[in-house]
């Protein structure tokens, strides 16, 4: 990253006069700025622009904010994210955090502290950013190589080692397995796998996701007609566990 | 996982199901041992020598009346409590996802001020510049106040001491002059007049709110709304002596179970908890009051050919004047 090179911002914000009112102050700062009004649009501009930093309102039309931070955090765990939210509970705060979210700041905000804080985050990402990694990917810099039963995922070359062998994983899979594997446990719905792992509320079926539920089985069950990783929950979607005492996250 | 397995065991269903066989296991019991006891206590009297009728006959179909009586009066009791119980309950899930997003509708304006007000104090902007954000600021305070009316205005049509203004009016005009008046609030969205009758149809109506009405069924049709161009056509059709009033819209349409629905105070279509929901889930129930307070009704149905709802209002007409 080039230091002197204007920074990025990326303000999802589906309130215009909000936005157009962020905008002003951060180009007035000498960020370059997108905006974009819903969710679909502000993940479609995070993929394309790359941005250096997110702005991002919970309450949004099509995919809320909380979801499109889990959507990103799955491929990219290293883009400062504040969240602008109107809920400004410690509650919703506390969720904000525990899915990725670096900063959060409730509606209405003071200008001047929103826009220290972003510097501050910049900065910090461009120190944090320094050491090489290009961010994208690093999800689970700790958990790169996972492990359950007598299976193993290997997050950065992108294969796994199940009863059948060695598998090769795409992209999209690699994404849904990072899914379950931080949600270990906690059941999610089809449509909710759907909206974080493609990012489409709407025109995708939930069928692709059994068909997904299906491969993962043949990659890792001993039995897949008889699963005990990847379970259905009927009327609900699917939960991933294992036994702890299996578990074991390698370092890096 | 552990903890919802026995999670249903404190349902407030099982938990009255439970208690009623409970209950009515105690009277069958009760009137069991009475029958048992008063047996034997028969035998004794028998033996010795009284008079039975004197002392048993009237007394044990009194009792167990008096207790039949007793604990079906508690039976009712339960079932009422727990309806209301069930009533409670949901209003007070409605009331909260309300709250939510009243939180949003009120902040949203105050934040925009907000960041103007302090982007003005931080610098110093071209004239044109700061018109164009004092009129920004202009509209956040007008749709601030809206809010606040709106709220107020539920009040006052709730309390039922609103007996409102009415007047004699031509619909399809006064609808027309109120789109022409808010052209601004429905930018890139098509409206369209029809009235195939070409009469001039009066009713009688308070202004305002049917001036509310209007804006509550147009803003939710342009809401929820995916088409390229969101467009609305009202159509008045005279029947009888009542004006049915179509506004059919290009919009999402209703999910079958949510046309009941939608009407309730508070309801909203949409997740709280995900917040893809917004407003204040008052609208349409405003939009309900409002007719019923002209004497009139207002139904929502799926449009049949293309996606898109319509929502029909049917207002009592005046007699048309004689010529």
């Amino acid at each position: 990253m080039d230091p002197n090179e204007k920074k990025r911002i990326l303000v999802v914000e589906d309130e215009a006069h909000i936005a157009e009112g962020l905008k002003l102050n951060l180009v007035l700062k000498g960020y370059d700025v997108k905006i974009a009004a819903d969710g679909i649009d502000g993940l479609q501009s995070w993929k394309e622009w790359q941005p250096d930093l997110i702005v991002l309102d919970i309450m949004l039309p099509g995919i809320d904010g909380l979801t499109m931070l889990r959507n990103i955090r799955l491929e990219d765990d290293h883009v400062p994210i504040l969240i602008l939210s109107a809920k400004g509970d410690s509650d919703d705060k506390v969720k904000g955090f525990s899915y990725g979210v670096d900063d959060y700041l409730a509606k209405p905000f003071n200008l001047e502290e929103f826009l220290l804080r972003v510097e501050r985050l910049l900065l910090r990402a461009l120190r944090y950013g320094a050491g090489g990694d290009s961010g994208r990917g690093a999800l689970s810099d700790r958990e790169l190589i996972y492990t359950f039963g007598g299976n193993r995922i290997d997050f950065g070359t992108l294969s796994a080692y199940g009863p059948r062998g060695e598998i090769r994983l795409t992209e999209q899979e690699i994404k849904l397995l990072k899914l379950f594997v931080t949600n270990r446990g906690k059941p999610i719905s089809r449509n909710k796998l759907l909206e974080i792992g493609w990012g489409y509320p709407r025109g995708m079926k939930t069928r692709t996701i059994d068909n997904f539920m299906v491969r993962f089985r043949k990659y890792f069950e001993a039995d897949p007609h008889k699963p005990i990783f990847f379970k259905s929950l009927r009327s609900v979607g699917y939960v991933f566990d294992h036994d702890t005492g299996e578990t074991k996250a390698a370092g890096k | 996982m552990h903890q919802s397995k026995w999670a249903w065991m404190v349902h407030p269903i099982i938990v009255f199901i439970f208690s009623i066989v409970a209950l009515s296991l105690s009277l069958i019991l009760y009137i069991y041992w009475y029958v048992e006891v008063s047996a034997g206590l028969k035998g004794v009297i028998e033996r010795a020598k009284l008079d039975p009728g004197q002392i048993l006959a009237p007394q044990t179909w009194v009792v167990i009346l008096v207790l039949s009586i007793l604990v079906g009066i508690i039976l009712a009791g339960i079932f009422i409590i727990f309806v209301y119980n069930l009533k409670t309950l949901r209003l007070y899930r409605l009331q909260r996802n309300f709250i939510n997003n009243f939180t949003h509708e009120l902040k949203t304006p105050v934040t925009s001020l907000k960041l103007y007000l302090e982007t003005f104090k931080k610098y110093e902007l071209s004239r044109e510049d700061q018109l164009k954000y004092i009129n920004y600021m202009i509209h956040d305070a007008d749709r601030q106040a809206d809010t606040i009316n709106r709220m107020l205005n539920l009040a006052k049509i709730e309390s039922k001491t609103m007996k409102g203004k009415f007047v004699n009016r031509d619909l399809v005009a006064v609808s027309r002059q109120f789109y022409e008046k808010n052209q601004h609030v429905f930018n890139g969205c098509e409206v369209f007049f029809h009235n195939p009758s070409s009469r001039t149809l009066e009713c009688r109506i308070d202004l305002s709110l049917f001036e509310m009405l209007l804006m509550n069924l147009l803003t939710n049709a342009f809401k929820y709304n995916e088409s390229k161009v969101p467009r609305m056509d009202i159509t008045f059709k005279p029947k009888g002596r009542k004006l049915h009033i179509c506004f059919e819209d290009n919009g999402i349409g209703l999910r079958r179970p949510e046309i009941k629905k939608i009407f309730r105070k508070f309801y909203q279509i949409g997740n709280s908890e995900n917040m893809t929901a917004k407003g204040s889930g008052l609208g349409l129930y405003l939009v309900e009051s409002i007719v019923r307070l002209h004497k009139g009704k207002v139904t929502a149905a799926n449009r049949e050919s293309n996606s898109g709802s319509v929502f029909t209002v049917i207002l009592p007409m005046n007699a048309p004047a004689t010529a």
